[in-house]
C-alpha cells in the first residue's frame, strides 16, 4: 500500500505532516513518538532574531476549538539551525521552516539562511499570522502584498516555495492566483481564523493580545471549503489544514483536492495522533480497495448545480407537479 | 521519560467537597515521578478539544504502577475525570516538568498551601520523610471546607498547621500570618515551599526575599501541551545573570520556579535593572 505523496517536489512517506507551531521545533517530541513515522514537520515560525510572542493569557477554549495569541514566540532562525537542526536531521522525515517577517526584506534574508542550511528540505511563508503587530496578516490579506512576498522569497532561495494562506480573505482563489504567479511551488490552507473571545465579569477579551486564531474542529468546514477552492484555482498542489483529528477529517481534504494535509491542535491533546491517523489511513485505504493514497486526491463528486423544478424537462424526475 | 498513554482509571474516592482522589495505572509515572511534576490528563481518549489539563501528583505507587491525584470537580474536563469509573481510559501523558529541589541537610522545609495548593505537597511529604528532613506544613484557606486532605495528611511525619480567614477551623488570619510568626523564632535553616492561588505565592515570594531565605513556588497557568510546544503557559522568569526577563514555559521549565526568580504580575524588574545599570532613573 503506497502512502508517499509527492509535494512541491518533496517526497514526504505518508500524507501527514506536523503544523507549525503546535509541534514545537520538532524536538520536544522525541521520546514521545517516533518522528520518523511521520510525513513532515513545519517549525514553530521564525524571523531572523528571537522574539518574546505575545502578553499572557495566550490561549483559550471555545467551543470544540481552541484561540490563541502566542505572537510567534521564538529562538529566531540563527539558533535554530546552529542548536535544532543538527538535531533533527537525525530522524527520517522531512523538516520544512515556516518563515516569518515583518518586512518583505526579513522573509528573504530567513529564507537565505535557510537556503545555506543543510536539512531543510522546504520553507512555508507564513503570510497569515494574525497575532502580531506587522507582518503576518498584512502580506496575506492583500493580493499584492502577498505577490510580493512570495517573489521575494521565491528570488532568495532555491528551496521549494509553500505560502501559508489566511482564511480572513473573502476569496481565496486570488490569494491562491496570486501566490501562484509569484513562484510558489505549492500552498498550505489554512491559517486560524481570526477570533474575539470575551470575559463577560471584566468585558476584556480573554487573551493577553486581544484578539486572537482559531483553530481545531470548530474550524474543519470553513477550512476544507477554502482548501477545496484554492486546489481548484491554481495548477500547484495543496496542503490542507484544519481541525485534523482523526483519519476521517485528514480524507475530507484529499478528497477535496489536497495532496497532503498537516495536523495542528490535535497534537496538543495527543502527541500520538500522527501514528492513529496513518492506521485508520490503511484501514480506509483497504477498505476501499485502493494500494496507494494519491487516488483519493480530489476525487469529490461535487453535485451539479440544483435546477428549479420548472427548469426540468417534461418528464424529468424533480420536475413540476 | 514522560510517555504518552492510554490509561484505565484503577480506582476512584469521593472525599466531599466536589473533590475526588483518582487512581490511573501509568508506569512511567509512577516509577518516575518527583514532587511537584506533574501529569496532562482527560477522560476518553479523543483527539478533540478540550485541551488536557495539568494535574499535580498527589502519590505514586512503583509496586502497582499507579499514580493519584487530586481533583476537584470544577469545569468540563476535572468534571469528566470526576465522572470516571474504574477501567474507563484517560488519555495521559506524564511526569512532567521540573520537580520541587529538597532541603539540603539539617535545613528545615516549610510548606506553604493555599487551598486546592495542597496537591503537591502530600508527596513532597512523603519524600521529605524518607530524606530525614524536619518539615512542618501551614495549610491555609478561607473556611474549614478549603483543607480538604487535611485528615489524610497525618502520618507523613509533617507538623501540620491549618490556618482559616474565618476562623472556623486553626489558626485565624491569612497563613503568612503564622508563616512570619514561625520564621521569627524558627531554630535553624529554611526552605520555603509555596503552592495556592498567586496573590498567596506572591507573599510568600517577599517573605523569603526580604528574609534572604531560599523558596520555590509552583505555579499554575492555563497549559495547552504540556512538552513546550504550544508556549501557552509562558511565565516571566530572570535567571540570575540576565539583564531582562523571559518567557518561559511554566510545563518545561517549571512549574516549579526559584521565587526569587519570578518577575510577578505588577512588577517590572528589567527596567529596574536596565535604569540601575544605565546609572540610575533618567
Amino acid at each position: 500500500m503506497n502512502l508517499a505523496v509527492e509535494v512541491a517536489g518533496i517526497r514526504l512517506k505518508n500524507p501527514l505532516i506536523a503544523a507549525s507551531g503546535t509541534f514545537g521545533y520538532g524536538v520536544e517530541h522525541e521520546g514521545l513518538l517516533d518522528l520518523s513515522l511521520l510525513g513532515g514537520i513545519v517549525s514553530k515560525g521564525l524571523y531572523m532574531e528571537p522574539r518574546d510572542g505575545a502578553p499572557p493569557p495566550r490561549i483559550v477554549e471555545t467551543p470544540s476549538g481552541l484561540l490563541n495569541a502566542i505572537g510567534l514566540q521564538g529562538v529566531g532562525i540563527r539558533a535554530f539551525v546552529r542548536d535544532v537542526l543538527p538535531r533533527m536531521r537525525r530522524h527520517d522525515t522531512v523538516l520544512l521552516v515556516n518563515v516569518c517577517g515583518d518586512t518583505v526584506e526579513e522573509y528573504a534574508e530567513v529564507a537565505r539562511v535557510c537556503d545555506d542550511a543543510p536539512g531543510i528540505a522546504g520553507l512555508e511563508v507564513n503570510i497569515s499570522c494574525p497575532n502580531v503587530e506587522r507582518g503576518g496578516l498584512a502580506f496575506g490579506g492583500d493580493p499584492r502584498m502577498t505577490h510580493e512576498v512570495v517573489a521575494a522569497v521565491r528570488r532568495a532561495t532555491r528551496l521549494p516555495v509553500i505560502p501559508k494562506l489566511s482564511p480572513n480573505v473573502a476569496d481565496i482563489a486570488v490569494f491562491a492566483r496570486a501566490a501562484e504567479e509569484a513562484g510558489a511551488d505549492a500552498l498550505s490552507c489554512i491559517n486560524t481564523l481570526l477570533g474575539l473571545a470575551i470575559d463577560v465579569e471584566t468585558r476584556r477579551p480573554r487573551l493577553g493580545f486581544g484578539t486572537g486564531g482559531l483553530s481545531g474542529p470548530a474550524i474543519r468546514p470553513v477550512a476544507v471549503r477554502m482548501a477545496w477552492q484554492a486546489s481548484r484555482a491554481v495548477r500547484i498542489p495543496v496542503i490542507g489544514i484544519g481541525g485534523i483529528a482523526s483519519a476521517s477529517d485528514a480524507l475530507e481534504f484529499l478528497i477535496a483536492g489536497c495532496r497532503a494535509v498537516q495536523i495542528g491542535t490535535a497534537n496538543f491533546v495527543d502527541p500520538g495522533i500522527h501514528e492513529r491517523i496513518l492506521d485508520d489511513l490503511r484501514e480506509y485505504l483497504g477498505r476501499h480497495r485502493l494500494d496507494d493514497v494519491n487516488a483519493v486526491v480530489g476525487t469529490l463528486e461535487y453535485p451539479a448545480p440544483a435546477r428549479r423544478c420548472d427548469e426540468r424537462g417534461p418528464g424529468e424526475p424533480g420536475g413540476c407537479p | 521519560m514522560p510517555a504518552n498513554r492510554i490509561v484505565p482509571l484503577v480506582d476512584g474516592e469521593a472525599v466531599g467537597g466536589g473533590c475526588f482522589l483518582l487512581t490511573f495505572q501509568h508506569e512511567e509515572t509512577a516509577r518516575e515521578a518527583r514532587p511537584g511534576q506533574f501529569v496532562m490528563i482527560k477522560a476518553g481518549v479523543s483527539a478533540e478539544p478540550p485541551l488536557r489539563r495539568p494535574f499535580s501528583i498527589l502519590s505514586v505507587d512503583a509496586e502497582r504502577d499507579t499514580f493519584t491525584l487530586f481533583v476537584k470537580a470544577v469545569g468540563r474536563v476535572s468534571g469528566a475525570l470526576a465522572a470516571m469509573a474504574p477501567g474507563d481510559k484517560a488519555l495521559c501523558l506524564g511526569p512532567l516538568g521540573r520537580p520541587f529541589t529538597l532541603p539540603p541537610d539539617h535545613t528545615e522545609a516549610l510548606l506553604v498551601a493555599g487551598g486546592y495548593g495542597i496537591a503537591p505537597f502530600r508527596f513532597l511529604g512523603v519524600e521529605l520523610r524518607r530524606a530525614g528532613a524536619r518539615a512542618r506544613l501551614l495549610y491555609g484557606g478561607r473556611t474549614a471546607a478549603d483543607l480538604p486532605l487535611l485528615e489524610r495528611l497525618s502520618g507523613l511525619g509533617l507538623d501540620v498547621v491549618p490556618v482559616t480567614e474565618d476562623g472556623s477551623l486553626g489558626e485565624r488570619g491569612l497563613v503568612t500570618l503564622p508563616l512570619e510568626a514561625y520564621l521569627d523564632r524558627a531554630p535553624g535553616p529554611v526552605r520555603l515551599y509555596a503552592c495556592g492561588p498567586e496573590a498567596m505565592m506572591h507573599a510568600v515570594a517577599r517573605i523569603a526575599a526580604a528574609r534572604s531565605l531560599p523558596a520555590e513556588v509552583s505555579l499554575d497557568p492555563w497549559m495547552g501541551c504540556g512538552i513546550g510546544t504550544c508556549l501557552a503557559c509562558v511565565v516571566r522568569v530572570q535567571g540570575e545573570e540576565e539583564e531582562r526577563w523571559r518567557y518561559r514555559c511554566a510545563c518545561t521549565e517549571g512549574p516549579v520556579f526559584d521565587a526569587a526568580r519570578v518577575v510577578w504580575p505588577g512588577e517590572d524588574r528589567s527596567r529596574a535593572r536596565l535604569a540601575a545599570a544605565a546609572g540610575g532613573a533618567r
